[in-house]
């Protein structure tokens, strides 16, 4: 074996393990902190990259809580992906970085997520901003009216 | 250089979003195993910090640490870091050299006194008084002593200011040691590894910044957030251990199939850091996905825990060494005191087992 065209490639047929079997019970925790939502008001989240989750796990997950009506992409340094399960209430957000590689990926239950509400002191900048446009707008309207 | 803006508008003048933040917290957050819900907290809080002054000195290392950090794989939200601190010296970052780079680090220390985090990579060698690493005329050691009781917390970043790493493995020529060896009286955080992983850095310093305390540490000074779990408990090919499935050598069928590395010399059981869950490479993989067992590199005194192919189950002398290590004693009996460090190097040269053909097979050696 002296180059690398004399390492063999070999084709397996392996069949690896795919599922830790983890989904059932985090679908149970939804559950809970659904019903501590609508009891309480108070928000939960469950970080899926705290768990041993293969693609079997995954998939069972994303099968039993189907898709919902609303999508949105935040483009936050990198894309976040947030979408309301059909299961009103729970969320998956999913947080890339630029190079598309996946930073953290949470089930939320909440009626809004927190990435998706406006900050207040982002709201106050915002008002500023509006403001400082209005009066820009309005001097150049007087303007075209006094020509 | 530190300044009186906070952080978010710090964040707010470079064109970065509170989103952004909030994003950057929920993953720090993430791996740092704290409650989703700390993500918010944490934001708030950080978004309101002044800028945090570090001084980070290098001593007897390769520089990997650094390279670890700062070629992390998510540049640009990883750089959100350096934004929440000021780096006030860093000898390979720093723009300029000599004299003038030896008064930035004597004004970063006048003017953060008692308040500037001191980051450490690298071993201080103790022998012949230190001789062995110097910067600018001055040991290792001095320039630990002098910076260190100005500093408001130490950070050794990786195993060798950790630990003594590599420098201090069998015959340890120059005598290297542990940053904790010296410093007795300020709170130091190792962050072990070689390299650590650039997150398990960064997050040590977030949690600094947000919480205002360093984080709970285990027996050897680490955080337990990262080294709480052996990678052994976290590995995803845990379950062919609990099965009893283990691949007998690196192009076998069990090694194929993805089983349990134990029995090639993974060092998984005792080795704790945060490799299986956080990754390397940005999520890619770490060693063992990678079909290599671990090598315990952020254990102390790793390098001389045994070769890295030998099963953690297998006696660490096998009975045929035996015979050869009473040699090997026999002859270090008659000589004269004097010339006991040759001699010890000698045996660790005589000891030393070159890595073969054979052993990458798993075959017992001939």
């Amino acid at each position: 074996m002296n180059s690398l065209k004399g390492i063999p490639i070999i084709k397996l047929d392996a069949t690896p393990v795919m599922s830790h079997g983890n989904a059932l019970p985090l679908l149970h925790e939804i559950e809970v902190l659904l019903d501590q939502l609508i009891a309480t008001g108070k928000s939960g989240a469950i970080d899926l990259r705290s768990l041993p989750m293969l693609a079997d796990d995954y998939e069972k997950l994303k099968e039993i809580l189907g898709e919902g009506e609303v999508k949105a992409t935040v483009d936050a340094m990198g894309p976040s992906q947030v979408r309301e399960t059909a299961i009103h209430g729970v969320w998956w957000v999913t947080h890339f970085n630029s190079d598309a590689t996946v930073l953290a990926e949470f089930i939320e239950i909440t009626y809004i997520p927190e990435i998706l509400q406006t900050h207040p002191a982002d709201a106050r900048m915002g008002l500023e901003n509006l403001r400082s446009r209005l009066m820009s707008t309005s001097q150049v309207d007087k303007g075209e009216t006094d020509v | 250089m530190s300044d009186d803006k906070t952080l978010a508008e710090t964040l707010a003048q470079r064109g970065i979003s509170r989103r952004s933040f909030l994003k950057f917290c929920a993953s720090i957050a993430s791996l740092m195993a704290m409650p989703p819900a700390m993500a918010v907290e944490m934001a708030e809080k950080l978004a309101a910090a002044r800028r945090q002054s570090v001084v980070y000195l290098s001593f007897q290392e390769c520089t990997g640490c650094l390279e670890s950090l700062t070629r992390s794989h998510s540049p640009k939200l990883e750089d959100l870091i350096f934004d929440a601190i000021s780096l006030d010296y860093q000898e390979t970052l720093v723009a300029c050299a000599g004299h003038f780079a030896e008064h930035i680090l004597k004004e970063a220390i006048e003017k953060n006194d008692g308040k500037f985090i001191l980051m450490v990579d690298g071993s201080i060698p103790l022998k012949d008084g230190g001789i062995y690493s110097t910067i600018a005329g001055r040991t290792n050691l001095d320039i630990l002593e002098w910076v260190a009781p100005h500093a408001a917390a130490v950070i050794a970043v990786g195993s060798c200011a950790a630990f003594g790493g590599i420098p201090k493995a069998n015959p340890n020529p120059t005598g290297a040691v542990a940053v904790s060896d010296i410093i007795k009286d300020k709170p130091i955080i190792n962050v072990p590894g070689c390299p650590p992983i650039p997150v398990v850095i960064t997050g040590v310093i977030a949690h600094y910044l947000t919480m205002g305390t360093i984080p709970d540490l285990d027996e050897l000074g680490r955080p337990k957030v990262f080294f709480g779990d052996s990678i052994h408990d976290r590995c995803y090919r845990r379950p062919f251990y609990d099965q009893g499935k283990f691949a007998k050598s690196f192009d076998d069928e069990g090694a194929r199939n993805g089983w349990c590395l134990f029995e090639l010399g993974c060092k998984g059981p005792t080795t704790h850091n945060a490799c299986a869950t956080t990754k390397w490479n940005g999520g890619v993989s770490f060693p063992i996905e990678s079909g290599h067992g671990c090598l315990g590199c952020s254990e102390p005194d790793f390098w001389d825990a045994g070769s890295f192919y030998t099963a953690l189950s297998a006696p660490t002398k096998d009975v045929a060494n035996w015979a050869a290590i009473g040699v090997a004693a026999g002859a270090a009996i008659g000589v004269a005191a004097g010339i006991a460090n040759r001699s010890t190097k000698t045996e660790t040269k005589r000891t030393r087992k070159p890595l073969t053909v054979d052993d990458l097979k798993g075959k017992p050696k001939s």
